[in-house]
């Protein structure tokens, strides 16, 4: 209180109140870059330098500049590692990633929209279900012969239905709570102006809902993307590995190649970057809306 | 215009589904033998050495045998690595051939009901007994080696102690009196302990095992059979041990927070003196310091008395055949097994794997230039002063003993508090697996 007062009292003197302003709001930007600097980049340039050095270099773990610039040679190297392995890891990934999440928006957005809009003696049913399928932890075993006798399992399909059914419950509660901000008049509107329930979804309902759609395939993208006990044990055998089951090629117990790992975590962070630095606003959007409608 | 909206959405949803299901045709086809040669899969760990020496292995064993084709599989190590394991043999997923850990651990995937029995093989006669007690049940033999044995004991820099003129300890007082003087000619830490990877802090207590199998031979039936404890002599000794190198201050400053792979550089490079830590670490000295392989040497982690130390060994990896292999992929699959432990395959493995320790199998022999360390070894052998390692012997090893013995070395529990703490670790683990008289 002490402080603001004195802080408020030059201010009527004009001049150097405004410079005093000036500089408190330029100080508090610096230290606000420098902590983001620090929080942020401080790591992305650590991942950048261990990828650049020598395997002997490297397992120091130190922050210090490369004495041989090796980041060609273990770009070359990762790339190469077991025939190619880490490319197709990454059309992999990407396929799950983009599948996966298409499932989940598409089944979640109706769910939640039905949900919320009808009231049915099913409701209770399955909003039960929807909370069972949050707090019920998945059991691997179970789950593979489930995918064995639908023939499923080691397949793409099969991981991909099993990563949409384990982001399902969180992304249809998302989008009931969002279609609940959506005022009723509107699918009334359009009910009178002759538009089927097809249409009336598809044409009326879903373009209001791209915030929170954002909010969700950001979500569930990151989740899919990063995801490595699922890929683990759903999806085993070398030409079905996703990215993070990569990063084992270069890490053991007694012996690991710490240069080759994090150029390996370079390129694997690459994707995720450069999606966000096209998409930003659209994610910080989402994101905030998704915060304050949930 | 919203007519021609919805038929838009329409389309992006069936393109969607489309895309999607031709994709999915794309991956979910699987291979087969179609030119009369017969396939087997392979899993090993995807580390880097493991998967170089696998590759080289196949290329030799297709070489020989034109008539079969191997695909490797590979998949993480450690924690996940053993759930994978459980999960593919449960399921009947496991490849037809594959390389996992002897003892304790093979023991926990129920070999009797999930793999298929060796013992018949001809390569069976050339094994160790030591080998052949750990890939083995009742019932059965299971596994055949791949790789070399490695010690478990102090590595330790030799240039330090020949600048020093100090000698290679046999009792643990030698052992601290050698610390003593190291730590007074100042600039080299004694003893290297490396918190930061929790799972070298084991050492002590593990590595002591030897000399306490040479004070009781029965020790580890009896500790199965919950009859003897880590709370009492001798198996207290280890505790013991850790607890004084700490309270003498013989650790490096920063013992707490250092890695496994900073404990390597020091041993390399001469600024830590001794480790105590599995010989593997040779193959870290060889990719980071090439330079210092010859600078270092092993040592079994002293007993109270001179006549008790003694090495404590770490039996190789093994091979194994899963019940699911049948008819020609089973000829095969023990084809690929019996070609690894040929002369071939030995070459294999000693021009593409770390020799840590000598061979189990007498198919086998060390290579004639191999490190000192690996010759230091070898002493331990040719004077018969080796013993298996606890887990070997028995399948109760408690899931905590690393947080616990990093209690014991940074001064929080005292060496009894800490023995007996993983006493009631373990006691959890041997009712899990419904071992007798717990």
């Amino acid at each position: 209180m002490t402080a603001q007062a004195g802080l408020a009292a030059p201010v009527r003197h004009g001049r150097p109140g405004r410079t005093l302003r000036r500089v408190r709001s330029w100080i508090i930007g610096i230290v606000s870059i420098v902590l983001s600097l620090f929080v942020f980049v401080v790591p992305f340039v650590f991942i950048f330098l261990t990828a650049s050095k020598t395997a002997p270099e490297a397992s120091n773990l130190s922050f210090t500049w490369p004495q041989h610039w090796a980041l060609w040679d273990n770009l070359v190297a990762v790339l190469t590692t077991r025939d190619g392995l880490i490319v197709r890891a990454f059309v992999n990934s990407a396929v799950l990633t983009i599948v996966s999440v298409a499932i989940m928006v598409v089944v979640s957005a109706m769910v939640g929209y039905l949900l919320q809009r009808k009231r049915s003696r099913l409701n209770p049913i399955v909003n039960f279900f929807v909370l069972a399928g949050l707090i019920v932890p998945p059991a691997v075993v179970p789950t593979i012969w489930v995918l064995q006798s639908l023939e499923l399992f080691k397949t793409m399909a099969g991981l991909i239905l099993i990563e949409a059914t384990f982001g399902l419950s969180f992304c249809i509660l998302l989008f009931r709570a969002f279609v609940a901000t959506i005022p009723r008049e509107l699918d009334e509107a359009a009910v009178i102006d002759g538009a089927g329930p097809v249409r009336l979804f598809f044409t009326v309902v879903l373009p209001l809902l791209r915030p929170v759609m954002i909010t969700v395939v950001v979500v569930q993208a990151v989740a899919v993307f990063n995801d490595f006990t699922n890929p683990l044990y759903f999806l085993p055998g070398d030409e079905n590995a996703t990215v993070q089951l990569t990063l084992y090629n270069f890490q053991s117990q007694t012996l690991s190649q710490w240069n080759l790992l994090f150029m390996d975590i370079l390129l694997i962070t690459i994707p995720p970057l450069v999606m966000y630095i096209f998409f930003n606003r659209q994610i910080v959007a989402g994101m905030t809306s998704g915060a304050v409608k949930g | 215009m919203a007519w021609k909206n919805a038929r838009r959405a329409w389309l992006a949803a069936a393109a969607l589904g489309a895309a999607a299901s031709v994709l999915l045709a794309g991956c979910s086809g699987g291979g087969g033998s179609s030119d009369g040669k017969t396939q087997i899969t392979w899993l090993v760990q995807n580390d880097e050495t493991t998967v170089a020496m696998a590759n080289a292995m196949i290329a030799a064993f297709e070489k020989a045998n034109t008539d079969v084709t191997v695909k490797l599989e590979t998949q993480p190590a450690g924690t996940e690595g053993d759930n994978l394991m459980k999960t593919k043999l449960s399921t009947g997923e496991m490849s037809d051939v594959f390389y996992y850990n002897s003892g304790s651990l093979l023991q926990a995937l129920h070999p009797d009901s999930t793999l298929v029995n060796l013992s018949g093989e001809k390569w069976v006669k050339s094994l160790t007994s030591d080998f052949r007690s750990v890939v083995s049940t009742d019932k059965g033999l299971y596994g055949a080696p791949l790789g070399s044995s490695q010690a478990g004991g102090v590595v330790y820099n030799r240039k330090v102690y020949d600048q020093l003129g100090l000698s290679v300890p046999t009792t643990w007082d030698d052992f601290m009196a050698n610390s003593e003087k190291i730590k007074q000619a100042g600039g080299v830490a004694p003893i290297v302990q490396t918190y930061g990877d929790t799972w070298t802090s084991q050492l002590f207590v593990l590595a002591d095992f030897g000399n306490v199998y040479k004070a009781d031979p029965d020790w580890a039936k009896q500790y199965t059979a919950n009859k003897r404890k880590y709370a009492d002599e001798p198996a207290l000794e280890g505790f013991e041990h850790q607890e004084q190198a700490f309270k003498a201050g013989l650790f490096n400053s920063d013992f707490a927070s250092a890695t496994y792979d900073d404990g390597v550089k020091m041993i390399a490079t001469g600024t830590g003196a001794q480790y105590p830590i599995l010989t593997q670490a040779i193959a870290a000295i060889q990719q980071n310091y090439p330079d210092n392989v010859d600078d270092v040497g092993f040592f079994a982690l002293p007993a109270d008395k001179a006549g008790d130390t003694t090495a404590t060994i770490w039996q190789p990896n093994a091979l194994y055949i899963p019940k699911t292999t049948k008819d020609a992929k089973l000829t095969a699959a023990k084809k690929l097994v019996a070609f690894v432990n040929s002369p071939d395959g030995c070459e294999v493995q000693t021009s593409k794997l770390a020799v840590s320790g000598p061979f189990v199998t007498t198919a086998c022999t060390l290579p004639s230039s191999v490190p000192p360390l690996v010759q230091d070894i070898q002493k331990y052998f040719d004077d018969k002063a080796t013993a298996p390692a606890l887990e070997f012997l028995s399948p109760i090893k408690g899931p905590n003993l690393e947080n616990i013995t990093v209690q014991v070395g940074s001064g929080i529990s005292t060496a009894k508090q800490g023995a007996q703490l993983y006493d009631e670790d373990v006691k959890k683990q041997a009712q899990q697996l419904g071992i007798k008289g717990w």
